[in-house]
């Protein structure tokens, strides 16, 4: 309303009303009295023109005409008299109502103003983002399309990074905040005023570059709105007299929440500040950008950028987009472990990976290349292994069928310490904390070791549980016959001696076969086993808390993430458990062979527990509701119901037919963001990435193969010479493992690979690979990359056992898999797009 | 049940019950700092008309029990409004915003958390040229432009 250039405000309201009723069928009319069909220019000149003299004079004949009550409401408003507001009213509404419809139509545009009004104007930025918050983001981009002080307003930082842990993501703070260090760059006026006068030539194409200049903000900023960088007055809605109010709140004690620090920060970020006027370029940027800087040179991370990048990298994974990449290098084929691969795991810039030929190997992820040369020590294949590479720790601990476990130093490969004997039978998997290590073994035990100095009166040392299957060396003592007194005396007196890092601190009995895969997560250990079982240990007793059943044959592996437990089994299904109840939500089949490895994340926005109980509470009403008006639904095992013709889903769904345990903490499925994504590996020889459909079923989104991804990664840059050294170590492997399995496997003879040679272009290779998104379109694109099927010179494929996948992980941009075929292969979703690229440090697996 | 008295911007006083009034962060802070004296609260920033539809809204929501978590960002935000607050922010644009600037200087978390949702609720579902309209919008976008952020928002579509 502030830019209605009428000067409405200069007419006085006894002067409208009186070009209202213009049309009222005067008795006489005064000559400045033209029949007019609304609200022309020309009107109101005229108004102007006579205000004051003939207008007045003629009032009185037409005002005659009116009721009594109208008089008396007309006269009011000349005298300035306080009658009441009611009576205004009905005037004012007789006189509308006397009106022809045309004109009415044209005073509620003129009133549109007043009954309309702008909330970006109207309400202080803390306010619009509690309102934006309410909004979707898709509904948020349409609606900065209103205005630029909207598109402004909606840009903003401190929003997008409430919409980002809204969608369940998470980011690595600690690394925005040492980038946001790193940049800071006080600014001195002098530098500030040379940079405007020359400005970067590519200040139009910010993208070109990997880093936004440090410059480049300032000098954009002095261009768009010369006057807020040269300290000049805050454009828009800051001089509104409704925003002090938001100042005075200052001293209340209100909730951070709301005036979140990015807002009270705001004022001093130049780039935010927008000039309404519709030549000036756009204000934020057409392309945001990865940092914001401040006159006084410190730096944020841009969450609308952040969010965008994000968003765009979770699209490739749902349209399987991606580049791959092998470790080594194709053209280090020296490096590659000698045999399979056992184990993997990354973290930031490594990989460490634990292989049949019974090193350990630490992997540089941004060369592809070994950091040093393979660690030795195991007499026997590597199973397991975990790292930690931080400065604390910098550890890598391995476990081998050599039934001992191996602690290294990580920066310097050096051999730490060696569990000789760990178990009676090969080390199938580890987990360590700050506190424990914890091992299981094809030897049906779970052991507990402690990684510090212990004493008993830390609050680490166990404590024993009678009867629970745990069993005790004799070097602990039983806490529940001494008194706490007695042990200071102990330990004051020496008498009592610190247990040296990795003694053992229990065994714990309970599966009847070997435990083949453990999480630990706070206190609670859980082991998955060959005898079909899931349990949940205590960590510091040993007492079994649950154990979980469902799975029809062993199970090869468990991931567990405080709300549910995930499994992989030899009957080929992944199963999702309450970790509450026990209950089992969901079982996913797609796969046809042993479900060897997998990794879940649920993508929890904040607050989850709340939501997720809702969730339950909101299916278990529907199942009571259809049991009540007799729909044949019942509780019990999925497999057996199935008889019943009516074929259940037992991927998530909400139906009450398919529900199958009540009084669960998390719905169907498992519940956890739109976002949600499980990666299994088989020894069907495919990884398979689950998403959720619109419905909050997990659906098969992709499937990828090991073999594709070699071939796709060794034709990048592959050297001739690489390429045909490579090709014949993996001839070799094969010739050794065909020798391996077990006759009759390969009865076919060629015959396999014959079907995917011809198969593999026309199918599986990269069939994910959709065209680039249409959002892609407004700045080139690096090329996708190219399959050239036409390369013959493809590594040989290998023979059906070959890709058995023994183990994976992702995290928010790859997943990376390790499998029979020594090259470890990954599988790259950042897609070679430059902008994911660069924000990706900041982000976190869901 | 003691009451006080409330000033409003315009001066008109107003008694309203402690409980009620405490509904606001701001007055109760002040009531607390100030002691019970008995003076009025000057309230500023808050008209009569303002402040008349403010207190009723306390009023009525005097006993709810204090929200679950004013931890903002540990909930998920729907825009589900009960009937009562519907039918009690079924008033005109300047209205609306005046109890969502009064809840905001007030510090009425749960009053305002409704005026925003019902603002959002007025966003939701409108194209930009009905947003405009809605709320009497100039559109400063050259077409060119208005066509750029389009294709440049593109990204959100894509999934």
């Amino acid at each position: 309303m502030e830019g209605e250039p009428m000067p409405d405000a200069l007419i006085p309201p006894t002067l409208q009303l009186q070009t209202n009723v213009s049309e009222f069928p005067p008795p006489s009319l005064s000559p400045s009295f033209k029949l007019d069909e609304g609200y022309s220019d020309d009107t109101r000149s005229q108004a102007e023109k006579d205000l004051g003299s003939d207008n007045v004079m003629a009032l009185p004949n037409w005002v005659l005409a009116l009721s009594e009550a109208g008089r008396a409401g007309m006269i009011s408003l000349f005298l300035g008299d306080s009658l009441s507001r009611f009576k205004h009213f009905e005037l004012a509404y007789s006189l509308l109502r006397s009106l022809r419809t045309s004109s009415i139509v044209a005073v509620v545009d003129r009133l549109n103003p007043v009954l309309h009004m702008d909330p970006v104007v109207k309400l202080p930025p803390e306010v619009t983002l509690e309102i934006f918050s309410y909004l979707e983001p898709r509904t948020l981009l349409n609606a900065s399309l209103a205005s630029r002080s909207w598109r402004d307003r909606i840009l903003d930082s401190g929003l997008w990074r409430f919409l980002y842990a809204n969608e369940g993501w998470r980011a690595n703070l600690p690394a925005i905040r040492a980038f946001e260090e790193e940049n800071f760059e006080p600014v001195s006026p002098q530098t500030r005023k040379s940079r405007l006068r020359h400005p970067e030539p590519d200040l139009g194409e910010p993208r070109q570059k990997k880093r936004v200049p440090p410059t480049w903000l300032d000098s954009r900023s002095g261009e768009g709105a010369p006057s807020t960088v040269f300290g000049g007055p805050q454009p828009e809605a800051d001089d509104e007299g409704d925003h002090h109010m938001t100042d005075e709140n200052n001293h209340t004690t209100d909730d951070h929440d709301r005036n979140a620090d990015s807002f009270t920060d705001d004022s001093d970020f130049t780039m935010l500040n927008s000039l309404s006027l519709p030549s000036s370029p756009l204000y934020p940027p057409l392309q945001s950008s990865l940092l914001m800087r401040s006159l006084n040179g410190s730096a944020q991370i841009n969450w609308t950028h952040l969010y965008k990048q994000r968003r765009r990298l979770e699209a490739n994974w749902h349209q399987g987009r991606y580049t791959n990449f092998q470790l080594p290098d194709p053209s280090y084929p020296d490096e590659a472990h000698r045999e399979c691969v056992y184990a993997i795991q990354f973290e930031g810039n490594w990989l460490v990976s634990g292989s049949r030929d019974k090193t350990v190997r630490v992997w540089d992820l941004k060369t592809k290349r070994l950091r040093y040369k393979p660690l030795q020590g195991h007499s026997k294949s590597v199973l397991c292994l975990q790292f930690d590479p931080s400065p604390e720790e910098d550890i890598i601990i391995s476990g081998s069928s050599d039934k001992s476990v191996i602690i290294w130093n990580f920066s310097t490969g050096e051999r730490v310490h060696r569990i000789e004997g760990a178990h009676l039978d090969s080390v199938l998997n580890l987990k360590f904390d700050k506190r424990y290590l914890v091992t299981c073994s094809k030897d049906r035990t779970v052991k507990v070791w402690n990684r510090r100095d212990l004493l008993p009166n830390s609050s680490d040392y166990p404590r024993m549980c009678r009867g629970a299957g745990a069993t005790y060396p004799s070097h602990i003592i039983d806490l529940n016959d001494v008194s706490p007194s007695f042990i200071e005396a102990g330990i004051a007196n020496d008498q009592i001696k610190a247990l040296k890092p990795y003694s053992l601190l229990m065994t714990v009995q309970g599966h009847g076969a070997a435990v083949n895969a453990m999480q630990i997560n706070g206190d609670d250990i859980v082991t998955a086993s060959g005898d079909r079982m899931i349990k949940v240990w205590n960590i510091r007793t040993g007492a079994c808390t649950k154990t979980l059943m469902g799975h029809e044959k062993g199970i090869a592996c468990v991931e567990f993430d405080s709300r549910r437990i995930i499994s992989g089994s030899n009957d080929n299904t992944v199963r999702v458990y309450d970790h509450a109840s026990g209950a089992e939500v969901a079982c996913l089949r797609a796969h046809s062979n042993l479900v060897r490895t997998l990794q879940a994340g649920f993508g929890d926005p904040p607050g989850a527990d709340e939501i997720l109980r809702q969730e339950a509470q909101a299916v278990e009403n529907e199942f009571f509701a259809a049991q009540e008006s007799g729909q044949a639904v019942s509780l019990g095992r999925r497999e057996q119901r199935r008889l019943n013709g009516y074929e259940t889903n037992t991927h998530g769904s909400r139906d009450p037919r398919d529900i199958t345990a009540l009084g669960a903490k998390i719905p169907p499925g498992g519940g956890g963001s739109k976002w949600a994504r499980i990666v299994s590996g088989s020894y069907d020889e495919t990884i398979v990435i689950w998403h959720k459909d619109g419905d909050g079923k997990w659906t098969q989104a992709h499937q990828l193969k090991q073999h594709d991804a070699v071939a796709n990664a060794g034709r990048e840059n592959l050297s001739e010479v690489a390429r045909t050294t490579v090709a014949a170590q993996v001839q070799h492997l094969q010739a050794a493992q065909v020798l391996m399995t077990l006759p009759g496997h390969h009865a076919g003879g060629q015959a396999p690979n014959a079907n995917h040679a011809q198969a593999g272009p026309a199918n599986h290779h990269n069939p994910l690979q959709a065209p680039p998104a249409p959002a892609n379109q407004a700045t080139p694109q690096p090329p996708p990359v190219h399959h050239h099927h036409h390369h013959v010179r493809r590594p040989p494929l290998a023979p059906h056992s070959a890709a058995r996948v023994f183990k994976l992980q992702f995290d928010a941009r790859k997943i990376i898999c390790a499998s029979v075929d020594p090259r470890i292969v990954g599988w790259d979703f950042a897609n070679d797009d430059e902008e994911i690229i660069e924000a990706c440090p900041f982000f976190q697996g869901l | 049940m003691s009451a006080i008295t409330l000033t409003s911007s315009d001066g008109i006083e107003m008694s309203v019950d402690r409980t009620t009034a405490e509904r606001s962060v701001l007055i109760k802070n002040m009531l607390d700092d100030l002691g019970d004296s008995g003076d009025a609260v000057p309230l500023p920033n808050v008209n009569e008309a303002v402040l008349k539809k403010v207190i009723e809204w306390c009023e009525h929501h005097k006993n709810d029990a204090p929200s679950a978590s004013d931890d903002d960002d540990n909930r998920r935000k729907t825009t589900d409004i009960d009937e009562w607050d519907q039918k009690f922010m079924q008033v005109d644009q300047e209205m609306l915003f005046e109890i969502i600037l009064a809840a905001n200087y007030l510090d009425i978390k749960a009053l305002l958390d409704v005026g925003c949702k019902t603002v959002a609720n007025m966003i939701k579902g409108k194209s930009p040229e009905e947003i405009r309209k809605t709320f009497n919008i100039q559109n400063d976008f050259t077409p060119e432009e208005e066509d750029q952020i389009r294709r440049e928002n593109e990204w959100a579509e894509d999934r």
